[in-house]
């Protein structure tokens, strides 16, 4: 490479890190830098996958919702999470274009275990609280990092979470009606949604990731924050969390799972016990209590529809 | 590898009413127009209501490219073009005891006489 290449790499790099800093959008046929793109790859190719891996804890319930209505509700928001999954993975598909990849070969990924699902969804799921759970306070955490990002610098990513994010309104608000129905149903019910907060906690603690690198020896947030497709960190979005959900929780006349919970109204920050961060790193390697058995209905499910892409290809070729 | 390439982009379009302006949604993959219809409605009707589809293979969209999207900024004096360069008027008429006819009461004519 000749100084007059890098110059002129070194001037395009600083035109987009001012388009970037003026709010500007960048679109897919752009030029941007490799780390901006390798970047967005990592962070949206593993939302589309967790979108359509989500759908599968929920998917469970889905024969054994209580009434027709639940059972309405929860079809609908199976099919809005696999459809987030369908938008995220074309946002994916024209950046991995340089590449020559597509979303077969990112199936491909999430099967070898090269792309990661998000840890949240490695759970198992026990009860129909649980389904209340997920939309309720999953969801809920999934809002708040999302709606951060409604302004990100890509403009493809942003405008896809503008649909996603209007989606899971209804997403957090059929959640509640599950968990209202139970917390004012008989006694057992109650109990069942308690059991199930003290089960879900610490993953969702674990939604927002560890608050430094240290924990796991890498993270992604600081280059998120850089070229502003987010604004704020791990712990910010956890902290954000307590404050909006804590309260609704307890209004409920639940119990927080962790006695050392505590508000510092004086620094705004709340104290809490630490989830066990080792048993995510086990999850984030796909050896969380359901890593391989989601892995393997989805597997399960590509092979077994194989027949569909056959038959489309049929019709073009 | 006729197989991985079969899908083609198709850039997605639609409208809320007859009256409205066909808007973007967003792209999607499809082996061919039908499925695409398909899909539109599956991935971004599912609930707001929608008067008309069109859906466009994304190979006959013309872009415009980073260098071209510069050409599109505008001066800013050009007042005249707009109603902004004529706001003095709404003042004047006031003087003469009478409402400036502007943009929101003229388009409201299309109606009865009130």
């Amino acid at each position: 490479m000749t100084s007059s290449n890098i110059t002129a790499e070194e001037e395009q790099l600083s035109r987009f890190m001012e388009r970037i800093e003026s709010g500007d959008k960048i679109e897919a046929n752009d030029w941007m830098p490799e780390e901006y793109r390798m970047t967005l790859i990592k962070l949206i190719s593993m939302h589309g996958m967790s979108e359509i891996m989500g759908a599968l804890p929920e998917k469970e319930w889905v024969p054994r919702a209580p009434t027709l209505n639940r059972k309405l509700g929860i079809m609908a928001k199976v099919q809005d999470e696999m459809g987030h999954g369908q938008l995220l993975l074309r946002v994916t598909e024209d950046l991995l274009l340089p590449y020559g990849k597509n979303r077969g070969d990112l199936m491909q990924d999430l099967f070898n275990g090269d792309l990661k699902f998000h840890n949240v969804f490695h759970m198992e799921t026990k009860t129909w609280a649980d389904a209340g759970i997920i939309g309720w306070l999953v969801d809920g955490a999934a809002i708040i990092t999302q709606t951060d990002m409604l302004k990100a610098s890509y403009g493809p990513y942003a405008r896809a979470l503008q649909r996603i994010c209007a989606e899971e309104v209804f997403h957090a608000q059929h959640g509640e009606s599950i968990i209202m129905a139970l917390a004012e149903g008989t006694d057992e019910q109650k109990a069942m949604i308690q059991e199930s907060l003290n089960r879900w906690w610490e993953a969702l603690l674990m939604f927002f990731g560890p608050a430094s690198k240290e924990t796991t020896g890498s993270s992604k947030q600081d280059l998120t924050i850089k070229y502003k497709i987010r604004t704020k960190t791990n712990e910010e979005f956890r902290q954000i969390f307590f404050d909006k959900y804590i309260p609704r929780i307890l209004s409920l006349g639940l119990t927080i799972p962790d006695p050392t919970i505590n508000y510092d109204s004086e620094s705004k920050m709340w104290s809490y016990q630490q989830p066990d961060w080792n048993e995510f790193k086990k999850i984030i390697r796909n050896q969380g209590p359901r890593s391989e058995a989601r892995l393997n209905l989805r597997r399960q499910s590509y092979e077994y529809n194989s027949w569909v892409r056959d038959a489309l290809s049929e019709t073009v070729s | 590898m006729a197989k991985e390439t079969f899908y083609q982009e198709y850039e997605i379009f639609s409208k809320r009413t007859p009256n409205s302006a066909f808007q973007h949604q967003f792209s999607l993959l499809a082996p061919n127009e039908d499925m695409a219809f398909v899909m539109a409605q599956e991935n971004f009707m599912r609930r707001e209501p929608v008067a008309d589809i069109w859906i466009v293979n994304r190979k006959h969209v013309r872009k415009m490219d980073t260098e071209e999207k510069m050409t599109l900024g505008r001066l800013e004096n050009k007042d005249y073009r707009t109603t902004k360069g004529y706001g003095y008027l709404k003042k004047k008429w006031r003087q003469y005891e009478q409402e400036i006819l502007d943009e929101k009461e003229i388009l409201s004519w299309g109606g009865e006489r009130k």
